[in-house]
């Protein structure tokens, strides 16, 4: 097998570039420019001249994958473009291979990153934020982005180095189920969580704190609202006039 | 407000906005980092913690889904927090109440942020035939540039939303402060707890978990008996 012909700190360039993905995101072609934008460094190490506009082109075509997930698609593009420097047949083409991996991807992501691990960093780092501490951020910071920048670096290097064999390795890390083990913590998370809360709001008050379980009624009540299609910021307005009404008769 | 204060505030609004879509991603965007941070570079943290405890959770379920564009949590976050420092001194009032009504002024207002990112991202559609032009005429260095460009776009969406929650903010704090500032301070302890409580009904409404109702009450449940005992 020939040496790889990207210098690693190219690829580094790549991997920082890679953050700015989204930067020209567009409704035509969403993420297109940005993925040459990314790639371009690397591009310049194989190609030159008319085959280097060549080679942007190809990537200038619609693409829209999931930010983090983007990375091993970029790893696996840059395999495939050094094989075609090299005048190898690859078994798949560059624009084929993008094509089908970046509609399963952006699933696999949405629900791992946007649907499961932010929102149970979001329910870990408030339990720190309703004691008062400012270490919440950090925290949230910490949770999400061990696994985020780990997918971002090592998601690239990897995808460079086995090409099409990304597919099987994103396959065998079951990152699907894994979101929905992490949508599951989540829910427990924000259980405990409203526990809490309601335990100090019953104390606060004045009310003996087991009264606090029949609060589940309204918060049951708001999520068959939400399902139902209730704007949350109609619901923020109404439990607030709720709360102000309440808190003004308590006090006449 | 002294003026390194309101640059620090625009410098986080512009980091924070990028950050949700065109840059880095590392979740500063996200209104529980945004809103202490804002908090911190005016000297109230507690205040940014409080508004990044209240708006945390409430569209954390609207996903940037393919072309989808969720409400603009980050600068709600970050207009919250500047208004109420920058109001709270014009008109003296202050506390967790004050903050809060800050936090629901700002947060319809913070809706035109879809408006500004649909218009910047209609605005980049421009970018694909320069870029194609550029390509033409081999110089495919210049698609660098655009892209960045496309960047610099994303940066005015986000000054222009936090611009207009804190000039369209600071106008309705004005006028409603003296009539509700009472009724806020009074139901501020209550109040503090109910909108991160309407926040997790919203997620609970919004997430896709089999079961996901009988495991938040069973450890609500679990949780309140549990602190109840010890």
């Amino acid at each position: 097998m020939d040496e790889p012909r990207i210098p690693k700190a190219t690829l580094a360039t790549v991997i920082l570039r890679s953050f700015l993905l989204q930067g020209s995101w567009n409704f035509e072609r969403m993420q297109n420019l940005g993925f040459v934008y990314a790639l371009v460094p690397a591009l310049r190490q194989l190609f030159r001249g008319e085959e280097l506009a060549a080679a942007c082109q190809r990537h200038l075509v619609y693409f829209n994958t999931h930010p983090y997930l983007a990375s091993p698609v970029l790893g696996a593009t840059l395999a495939l473009e050094e094989q075609r420097s090299r005048g190898e047949p690859g078994v798949l083409g560059v624009a084929e291979f993008k094509g089908m991996i970046m509609a399963p991807y952006a699933a696999i992501g949405d629900a791992l990153f946007w649907g499961g691990l932010r929102p149970m960093a979001a329910g870990v780092a408030l339990f720190v934020a309703v004691k008062g501490s400012l270490w919440a951020p950090a925290v949230f910071l910490l949770l999400f982005n061990l696994p985020h920048l780990w997918l971002r670096c090592f998601g690239l290097l990897r995808g460079y180095r086995l090409g099409l064999g990304v597919i099987e390795v994103i396959q065998r890390h079951r990152l699907p189920d894994l979101a929905v083990r992490c949508k599951e913590a989540t829910v427990v998370l924000l259980g405990v969580l409203s526990g809490f809360l309601v335990y100090i709001v019953c104390r606060q008050q004045g009310v003996a704190e087991l009264w606090g379980l029949f609060l589940l009624v309204p918060l049951y009540l708001l999520a068959a609202l939400v399902r139902k299609g209730w704007s949350t910021l109609l619901l923020v307005f109404l439990v607030t006039a709720l709360v102000l009404g309440l808190s003004g008769l308590a006090v006449s | 407000m002294s003026l390194a204060n309101w640059f620090g505030a625009a410098l986080m609004a512009v980091v924070a906005g990028l950050d949700r879509t065109a840059a880095l991603q590392v979740m500063i965007s996200r209104p529980l980092v945004a809103a202490p941070l804002t908090g911190w570079l005016l000297g109230a943290p507690q205040s940014g913690l409080l508004v990044g405890s209240a708006v945390e959770l409430l569209w954390l379920g609207r996903l940037p889904v393919g072309a989808a564009i969720p409400p603009d949590d980050t600068q709600v976050a970050v207009g919250a927090t500047t208004l109420s420092v920058c109001m709270g001194q014009t008109l003296g009032l202050h506390g967790p109440g004050f903050v809060l009504l800050c936090v629901l002024v700002a947060l319809p207002i913070g809706k035109i942020g879809q408006v500004f990112d649909r218009l910047v991202r209609n605005w980049n559609n421009r970018l694909i035939p320069e870029a194609e032009k550029a390509l033409a005429d081999g110089r495919p260095d210049w698609l660098e540039t655009l892209h960045l460009q496309g960047v610099g776009r994303f940066a005015l969406a986000a000054l222009a939303t936090f611009g207009t929650i804190l000039g369209g903010g600071s106008l309705v704090v004005w006028l409603v402060a003296p009539v509700l500032g009472p009724w806020f301070t009074l139901a501020a302890t209550p109040l503090r707890i109910t909108l991160p409580l309407v926040g997790i009904a919203v997620v609970l409404g919004t997430i896709n978990v089999n079961r996901s109702w009988t495991l938040f009450g069973a450890s609500f449940g679990s949780a309140l008996l549990l602190l109840w005992l010890v």
